[in-house]
């Protein structure tokens, strides 16, 4: 369909003007929200992350189309809820208790929502009990974890121990400059991811 | 007795190949009129948002001595205990960008400006660590030691082997809070962008050490080597 080719092009040229308006226009030609999104938003997107991962554009390139992507996806949002559709699953995200640094969980964040999660950020500072907290309330399927400091990233383990204490199904992803594959190991985490791309891929395998 | 002086913007706002570098673009005629575009509006908004400035306080060894103990928590051996009794001039300082410019990246973000808030991100960070090469630069005129391979270089808690708890003793010292930087609970200094350390002044024979310390194995910047 012509729109929403046109809607993927304007997206991945970073333009949330016309996103947002032919977004609305294929509200008002009543297609199905759920086809706009994948059609569209998430195909474009999708292109977006491939060249990004060629090295043929730039991480500024992939922002601007995020932004792009929410101009559409903020009006799909309220369709979709009311038709009970939901992504790909649910992703609890945030940065660790007594860590501030949040620019990596934002980008981790930024291209979950593009491959077509549902979000929940709780931002930075976020004690242990939240995360598991939240994650069991949203039926959330992963949590992820950000930290940036060797002193913060001992507080995923606490994350950990708690989604595990209730023999929960809930998936643990970790990140951020100290962390490694070993540590995610140490602590019994399901992955880590060393940056944005990596974490979508690990995320799809693991939900 | 601890001096506070404010950074001109001009003198610590990083070139434009430098960000670009940050996001991973060597060249910059590589990248799109939007991109160009959008560096400049990130400036004009660093410019208006961002209050860099710095505290700075003379020490004696003995006194930097308790203050790099800190909590205890250092490793057995780093590049400071080895430098420091050499050096002939020791100065703490803690400086920050101010917190409006964290607030505005913040509230980009919130906005879906990922964009923006990023670039506004990266000058933001590099003018922090330009700030510290300027305070390397200030110093250097102050000494009155102008030997040719003379050496002044920043050394923070958080690298290197000093522990981030450092940070305590360094605050408790230098009352940080007078120029609007607080600590929280793990050491990190509240607002974001802000910077901490010593200022080791002496030949730069003194700053050359193996970089073969415990914690070097997991060390992904070897930021040593290009400074020594
Ligand atoms: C830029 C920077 C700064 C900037 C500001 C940082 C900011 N975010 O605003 C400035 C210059 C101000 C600064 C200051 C300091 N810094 Co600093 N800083 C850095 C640096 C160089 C880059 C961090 C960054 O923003 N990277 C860019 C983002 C995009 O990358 P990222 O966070 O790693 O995220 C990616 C991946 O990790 C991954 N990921 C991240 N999160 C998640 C989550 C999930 C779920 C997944 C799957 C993946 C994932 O995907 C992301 C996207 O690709 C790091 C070193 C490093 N190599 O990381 C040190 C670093 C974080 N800083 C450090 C320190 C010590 C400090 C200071 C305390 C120094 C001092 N005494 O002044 C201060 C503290 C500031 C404060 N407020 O207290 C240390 C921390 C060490 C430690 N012991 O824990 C580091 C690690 C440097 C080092 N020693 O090697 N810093
Ligand atoms: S290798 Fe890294 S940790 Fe070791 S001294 Fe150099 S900068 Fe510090």
């Amino acid at each position: 369909m012509e729109i929403l080719n046109q809607i993927s092009e304007y997206l991945q040229q970073g333009d949330d003007d016309k996103v947002f308006a032919l977004t609305k226009e294929a509200i008002e030609q009543d297609l199905n929200p759920k086809v706009i999104l994948d059609n569209s938003l998430i195909a474009g997107m999708n292109i977006i992350g491939e060249k990004f991962k060629k090295h043929e554009i730039f991480l500024p390139d992939v922002l601007m189309s995020a932004k792009a992507m929410y101009a559409g996806l903020d009006q799909l949002k309220p369709l979709l809820a009311s038709k009970g559709i939901s992504g790909l699953g649910k992703v609890v995200i945030g940065t660790v208790q007594g860590d501030l640094h949040d620019i990596g969980k934002n980008l981790v964040g930024i291209m979950l929502k593009g491959a077509g999660f549902d979000v929940i950020d709780l931002g930075k500072d976020v004690p242990p009990e939240k995360f598991v907290e939240t994650a069991k309330r949203e039926n959330a399927k992963l949590i992820g974890m950000s930290a940036l400091l060797t002193t913060t990233m001992t507080n995923m383990k606490k994350v950990v121990d708690l989604v595990r204490k209730d023999n929960s199904d809930i998936k643990v992803i970790i990140g951020g400059a100290p962390v490694s594959k070993e540590f995610a190991d140490e602590i019994g985490a399901d992955a880590y991811a060393y940056d944005a791309g990596n974490a979508v891929e690990c995320v799809k395998e693991l939900i | 007795m601890s001096h506070i002086i404010r950074f001109k913007i001009k003198d610590i706002q990083p070139e434009k190949e430098v960000v670009f570098k940050e996001f991973g673009i060597p060249k910059i005629d590589l990248v799109s009129e939007k991109i160009q575009q959008l560096y400049s509006e990130a400036i004009k908004v660093f410019r208006e948002t961002s209050k860099p400035i710095v505290i700075y306080s003379e020490i004696s060894k003995e006194k930097f001595q308790n203050i790099f103990k800190g909590e205890g928590n250092n490793s057995a051996e780093t590049p400071v205990d080895k430098i420091f009794p050499k050096a002939d001039n020791l100065i703490l300082f803690a400086l920050t960008m101010g917190k409006e410019v964290s607030e505005k990246i913040e509230i980009l973000f919130k906005e879906n400006d990922f964009a923006l808030g990023s670039m506004l991100d990266n000058i933001a960070s590099l003018s922090a660590d330009n700030a510290v090469k300027k305070m390397e630069e200030l110093a250097a005129k102050d000494t009155k030691n102008h030997e040719e391979n003379y050496l002044i270089l920043a050394y923070s808690p958080g690298y290197c082997g000093w522990d981030i708890s450092g940070q305590k003793k360094l605050f408790e010292y230098l009352h940080p809070e007078k120029i609007g930087i607080t600590l929280n609970d793990s050491f990190l200094m509240i607002p974001l962008k802000s910077v901490s350390g010593v200022l080791i002044s002496r030949k730069s024979e003194i700053h050359k050490f193996e970089n073969n310390f415990s914690f070097c194995s997991l060390c992904k910047t070897k930021s040593c080597l290009e400074r020594m």
